[in-house]
């Protein structure tokens, strides 16, 4: 299985690791971090909406969250979706 | 006057920095795609830039972006992703020649073009960190009207003219009064390199009161700490204020009776006092117009 990551644990950062996944499968997200418990639905939505604007429906993405921003969180997600989907993409 | 005394450099890929930065209140900042990013990080980099540029907050800072440089594939997607945000202006480093500065502003144009920006809006800032960039710094800074300043490098340019770093910054004295002379010569800003050592306040303080002695019209920094030491050397004081104020008064009264020179404090006022005491007043925001 095909992975890619992009962003950090760093303090107003977070770590999205993408997934490759089989084609009908559609967008699965995991999420921790401190802010999870209040913040969840946002950044669900969010991730949803950043891949729904790249053309993505298929794909796992698990968030390791430290205080980033709305714009970080998205930054962050299509960083990864990208490096996963165009290969390197450097 | 845009006051241009202080640029903070903000990693491409730090949210925290990239985010934060402004509220040190430096004149402008720099979101630095270029060293302060590895090269497995450009692509994220580039992206985290661009929603930051789109979204962020910078305050009244001058918002500019380090792009990669011009010898290698990554400067047109740098700056097609972040001259449509609207930025202020772009640094380039490693400028060598007025052509490649020519080749550069065709490109901005096409961007702002295709952007809805007015065309020329995107100002340039060049990084000159080799001699060759140092010898033609007068034709790269006159090179298009896009060009806002220049700025001699530290590291590189060293290594280029095969030196190392001294205390006393000697190795970098000719560049510095070439760039000093060249920006002037053409109306640009001579903004200065960065004191790396961001534990020694005296030592900035001493450097930048060299190169403001020099001509020089501001420093770039790398940590937020340095940016109240430079202000207050590039501020005027509250004599110079008044002295310049009483120059400025001096000289409009002479004019309204048709004098030349006139005297204040017994001491000659003409036309090249009367200059520099206006760009006191304009570095003091009490004063309208300048370069």
């Amino acid at each position: 299985m095909k992975t890619a990551q992009a962003g950090t644990l760093e303090s107003m950062d977070c770590l999205v690791t993408a997934s490759e996944v089989d084609k009908g499968r559609g967008i699965s997200v995991s999420m921790e971090g401190a802010s999870v418990a209040r913040f969840g639905a946002a950044i669900l939505k969010s991730t949803k909406e950043t891949l729904k604007e790249m053309g993505v429906k298929d794909l796992k993405l698990s968030i390791q969250d430290n205080g980033a921003t709305d714009l970080v969180l998205r930054a962050r997600v299509e960083a990864a979706a990208s490096r996963l989907l165009e290969g390197d993409g450097r | 006057m845009k006051l241009r005394r202080t640029k903070l450099y903000l990693p491409g890929n730090n949210p925290n920095m990239l985010l934060r930065g402004h509220l040190f209140r430096p004149d402008g900042v720099i979101l630095d795609l270029e060293d302060a990013v590895s090269m497995s990080e450009k692509d994220a980099a580039r992206i985290l830039v661009r929603e930051i540029l789109k979204q962020g907050e910078f305050g009244e800072c001058e918002v500019t972006v380090r792009i990669n440089g011009m010898d290698t594939d990554m400067w047109r997607r740098d700056i097609e992703t972040v001259v449509p945000c609207g930025i202020d202006g772009i640094r380039v480093p490693k400028a060598e020649s007025p052509k490649d500065m020519q080749i550069l502003d065709e490109a901005l144009s096409e961007i702002e073009e295709n952007s809805g920006i007015p065309i020329g809006k995107t100002l340039v800032f060049c990084l000159l960190e080799t001699a060759l960039g140092i010898w033609n710094a007068y034709d790269i800074a006159t090179s298009t009207p896009r060009i806002a300043g220049i700025c001699p490098g530290g590291e590189d340019l060293r290594a280029d003219l095969k030196t190392d770093r001294s205390d006393s910054g000697e190795e970098l004295i000719g560049p510095r009064r070439i760039v000093v002379l060249a920006a002037h010569a053409a109306k640009v800003d001579a903004l200065d390199t960065v004191y790396s050592n961001v534990t020694d306040d005296e030592g900035l303080r001493r450097e930048t009161e060299w190169i403001k002695q020099l001509g020089f019209q501001g420093k770039s920094v790398i940590h937020p700490n340095q940016i109240p030491v430079i202000h207050d050397v590039f501020t005027p004081t509250q004599k110079e204020i008044d002295q310049a104020q009483k120059i400025v008064a001096a000289a409009k009264d002479a004019a309204r009776k048709g004098l030349g020179a006139v005297s204040v404090d017994g001491r000659m006022v003409d036309k090249p006092v009367v200059k520099r005491a206006e760009y006191t007043l304009q570095r003091a925001g009490l004063l309208e117009g300048g370069e």
